[in-house]
């Protein structure tokens, strides 16, 4: 049933390309990749704007399959690239979401039973990390969670952003300067 | 820090088909043909499972499960689950016991209701009609109908009374979905208060 990486890579342009005379075969592609998206998601925006973002991203990866880069083998920085257009117009509930998780220190998608057993030692590295979140611009936000959420190289993140590489390491930079500064400062703190 | 930021938050598990159910729904209908004309009457049908958060389950039927359960909630909103398209009169009973002035239809795959049965409070019953998605959306998301009533699983919908003006009427017609997973579709609407509601005529629905 698992199917190898480079299968799946094949498959992601053959199966964009079949789509565009049989639009259903794109339903594969959101089989194979909504479940992750959708954590992504989940964990930027929290789970009642997931759905949403998953559904809007697909619909418009539809809509512009015809554009889709053949050579390019595997969709996920197609999909999270336009995934990340959709999450930045609703940076308001991102924004709430870190806001409310600094707050009560829980975040909404994070059942109870599941929590790691040292939640407290979790919530004080989590915290800062999320104001850090909070304060970066969504252009760096974007570029530090393809990275370390939707685990997307640097040469990918360039393509879903349509950026040039230099431009991702030196978000990336920035963003990652600004994540050890506050966990830095949480550890003075403590 | 790179493994504490891929650390945060990472016990948030990939969606199960169930939590993907309502945007997989709405990737197959985008899929359509577009420019169809949307009439009035359909519009809650396509976005109360737009908004819907869809589960994929086996349909339950067999003893011991009601067709039909409604359930107050402290917040004053009503939980109705619909778990067989059986006896609408008797649902139409009960959320007359829990206060809401309803009627109710069920329908068979393939029938609607044949339009102008009452006078809506507002344009998503007999409106003009909505050619795309996006006035589609903004039209149900500005009504008190879709307030009123919004369905949150595959089998459950939220009555939310705050929304319901005395005197008003909430008429809902469930459709056969042939499909396990979404096994109905919703259509709600608020009739005007003083007025009458005529009963469903079935007609075969032409989309």
């Amino acid at each position: 049933m698992t199917l190898s990486r480079e299968a799946v890579e094949v498959h992601d342009a053959i199966l964009i390309e079949r789509s565009l005379d049989e639009p259903e075969i794109f339903s594969v592609l959101f089989d194979r990749h909504a479940p992750l998206l959708h954590r992504y998601a989940t964990r930027r925006l929290g789970p009642s704007e997931a759905e949403d973002i998953v559904a809007d991203t697909f619909l418009a990866a539809f809509q512009h399959r015809g554009d889709y880069d053949r050579s390019r083998s595997d969709a996920r920085p197609w999909l999270y690239g336009i995934a990340s257009n959709v999450i930045g117009k609703r940076r308001r509930a991102e924004t709430s979401l870190y806001r409310a998780y600094i707050r009560s220190g829980v975040h909404p998608a994070e059942l109870s039973g599941l929590r790691v057993e040292d939640g407290v030692g979790t919530l004080a590295v989590n915290r800062p990390l999320a104001q850090a979140l909070l304060d970066l611009s969504q252009a760096d936000r974007d570029v530090l969670l393809l990275v370390a959420w939707a685990e997307l190289s640097y040469q990918e993140v360039a393509e879903a952003l349509a950026i040039p590489p230099g431009t991702v390491a030196s978000r990336l930079n920035r963003a990652r300067h600004r994540v050890r500064h506050a966990l830095n400062r949480q550890e003075q703190g403590e | 820090m790179d493994a504490q930021l891929k650390a945060m938050w990472s016990t948030i598990p990939p969606a199960t088909p169930e939590e993907l159910a309502g945007a997989r729904q709405r990737l197959l209908d985008g899929m359509r043909p577009r420019r169809r004309v949307v009439t009035g009457p359909r519009l809650l049908i396509a976005a109360g499972v737009a908004a819907a958060a869809l589960v994929a389950a086996p349909l339950l039927g067999g003893a011991g499960t009601p067709a039909y359960a409604v359930t107050e909630s402290p917040d004053g909103t009503i939980t109705v689950t619909v778990n067989e398209l059986h006896d609408p009169a008797g649902l139409q009973a009960r959320l007359g016991a829990a206060g809401i002035r309803a009627d109710v239809t069920f329908l068979a795959a393939g029938e609607q209701c044949a339009p102008d049965r009452f006078a809506g409070v507002d344009e998503t019953y007999g409106g003009p009609a909505a050619t795309r998605p996006r006035e589609l959306r903004s039209m149900v998301d500005g009504s008190r109908s879709a307030k009123a009533t919004q369905v949150t699983s595959v089998r459950t919908i939220r009555i939310s009374p705050r929304y319901i003006r005395p005197g008003e009427t909430l008429v809902v017609e469930f459709r056969d979905n042939q499909d396990a997973r979404v096994p109905w579709r919703l259509g709600a609407w608020l009739a005007q208060a003083g007025t009458s509601v005529a009963p469903c005529t079935p007609v075969d629905d032409p989309h």
